[in-house]
């Protein structure tokens, strides 16, 4: 891990409120894992906004490192502001990555909403492995989406409004999915309501899972004892920076 | 010429530049980028007797120019802490202040125990009388002058090493508990902790923190850390280190000349974990611009308009 000022390279929005930044770092770039880890930015010199805001990793190409954020408020909102040559405040690489060390599993891969961010980084990782997967991103409306549908292709898209793919949620994408494979193994990031309701899903039908949450994080270095997750097993707590951010789905419980 | 050579009680500091509790860890596991012999010294997270899990998420957040947090002293605990962490320090040349919390005055007194049994190379202790975040003990002690008196006249009895009594300022006066601390045996006062505050979610209709209450941080308490730390400058002669928003080099010389002999950095750590190393190198800079040999020239020069 390491604070780079890398020099931005991209910044373009991809979707409604979706925007992509690619930037440079060699420091990052040789210190990444694999996909699940993510960074944590700063968008200014002032200390009106304190914190670091964490984003997940959604590609490396050799040190060109790709962040996919959505505008939530005013930090994110002056992330848009920054240009190719702009410099960008970055701490990196942090946690840990998705465990796609297996032979007997298909992957089945669902990002909601920002959380398909390290989704598609994994989805590329396994294709250039040569493994074939199932992809489910979801989305409220179409316009929040920038990829396809299509089935044919096992990419599926659900919108809450029906406007593209698959009328419903993720859940209703993952429910038709799952009765075409056989030894699935889910890889999923979103928001806990999401992750939470998979969780009961798969618990039901005693299929493994990942997941990558998402935590308020004041640090992202282990300091601040801010992001917790509860642990399933006991009244204790993981911290998503150093435990996390992917956990097995039967270690966490979401409240 | 070492310019920032800083002295509390028998102790010399490389630096008057400390890291606030709970914004360091235990000075271990720490980013491989950060060069912790550069600090003055590192004050741990609270230790309590027993492990603590801590609070519920949503933990902290982010606030206008601050945080809040209440994390609820999540620590190891005092078997874990000397078995498994205290013999790291024997290989740092860094200071080690390990700040203390209990929920009964026997507690602190037990983990004070505890940690002299032990043969350490930690200089002192922080007496922490002023957590927001727990149920027990912590504020409610640190807001009652004759509580605090009578919690570090008996741990001054158990140590000679240097101790340090952290206060609230969610107190009405907290001069008072100052001059309390200063005539039970404290060796010097850090101030402040954190200062109660609340944010509340309007979509959800909820607190932005499990527990409702938190303590904020950050540069947002920086004006009320100083007016404390000057008013605690006149009524004792223990020195002060002071706490509260500390985030660059000028904000450093602000607390010294309201009487501070020594600062700590917390929420800065967070934004980057050499924030205080970035602090001694732009306050020795600062020093040898303007002539000053020693920083403790600069220690209660305020220049006040009557």
């Amino acid at each position: 891990m390491i604070i780079d000022k890398s020099d931005i390279i991209e910044n373009t929005q991809i979707a409604e409120g979706i925007w992509r930044m690619v930037f440079k770092s060699v420091e990052i770039a040789d210190r990444y894992l694999g996909a699940g880890q993510f960074v944590s930015v700063l968008t200014d010199d002032n200390w009106e906004h304190p914190i670091r805001r964490p984003m997940s990793i959604a590609d490396v190409n050799e040190d060109k490192i790709s962040i996919i954020y959505k505008v939530f408020g005013s930090v994110t909102q002056a992330l848009t502001k920054l240009k190719s040559k702009d410099y960008i405040d970055v701490l990196g690489p942090i946690g840990n990555t998705f465990n796609v060390d297996y032979d007997t599993f298909y992957p089945i891969l669902i990002g909601g909403g920002i959380g398909l961010s390290p989704i598609l980084n994994l989805s590329k990782c396994l294709v250039q492995k040569g493994i074939s997967i199932t992809t489910i991103i979801g989305a409220k409306t179409s316009k929040e989406h920038f990829l396809q549908h299509n089935p044919n292709k096992n990419m599926f898209l659900s919108t809450d409004d029906g406007t593209i793919g698959i009328n419903g949620t993720v859940i209703d994408a993952l429910n038709i999915v799952l009765k075409g494979v056989k030894n699935p193994k889910i890889f999923a990031c979103g928001p806990e309501p999401m992750l939470f309701s998979i969780q009961k899903i798969l618990e039901e039908k005693s299929i493994p899972a990942q997941f990558s949450v998402e935590s308020y994080m004041a640090c992202g270095v282990g300091f601040c004892q801010g992001c917790v997750i509860p642990k399933k097993q006991n009244n204790e707590y993981y911290l998503v920076c150093k435990d996390g951010p992917v956990f097995e789905a039967n270690e966490v419980k979401f409240e | 010429m070492n310019r920032l050579k800083c002295s509390i009680g028998s102790i010399e500091f490389n630096n008057p530049i400390f890291t606030a509790s709970g914004t360091f860890g235990y000075g271990n596991d720490l980013p491989e980028f950060v060069d912790m012999s550069r600090l003055g010294a590192i004050v741990t997270k609270s230790i309590t007797y027993e492990p603590r899990v801590g609070n519920p998420p949503p933990r902290v957040v982010e606030t206008p120019s601050g945080m809040l947090n209440s994390i609820g002293l999540a620590n190891v605990g005092i078997r874990i802490f000397i078995k498994d962490i205290i013999p790291l320090y024997e290989n740092i040349d860094t200071k080690i202040i390990v700040n203390i919390a209990g929920s009964t005055n026997g507690e602190y007194i037990k983990v004070l125990k505890e940690l002299e049994s032990v043969s350490t190379d930690i200089v002192g202790y922080e007496i922490n009388i002023s957590c927001p975040n727990v149920e027990f003990g912590g504020m409610e002690l640190g807001v009652d002058a004759k509580l605090s008196n009578k919690l570090i006249t008996e741990l001054r009895k158990h140590t000679e090493k240097l101790l340090f009594v952290k206060l609230t300022p969610n107190v009405t006066d907290i001069t008072i508990i100052a001059k309390a601390v200063e005539d039970a045996g404290a060796d010097a006062i850090s101030a402040i902790n954190t200062v109660v505050g609340m944010g509340i979610d309007i979509g959800k209709r909820k607190p932005t923190i499990y527990k409702t209450y938190a303590g904020l941080s950050g540069p947002a308490i920086k004006p009320i850390a100083l007016a404390m730390i000057h008013k605690i400058s006149k009524v004792v002669s223990i020195p002060i280190i002071g706490i509260g928003g500390i985030v660059n080099y000028k904000n450093v010389i602000e607390f010294l000349l309201a009487g501070a002999t020594a600062v700590q950095i917390g929420t800065a750590n967070f934004r980057n974990p050499n924030a205080g190393i970035v602090i001694i190198d732009e306050l020795n800079k600062y020093l040898k611009e303007n002539g000053i040999s020693r920083y403790s020239e600069l220690i209660g020069k305020l220049d006040l308009y009557e």
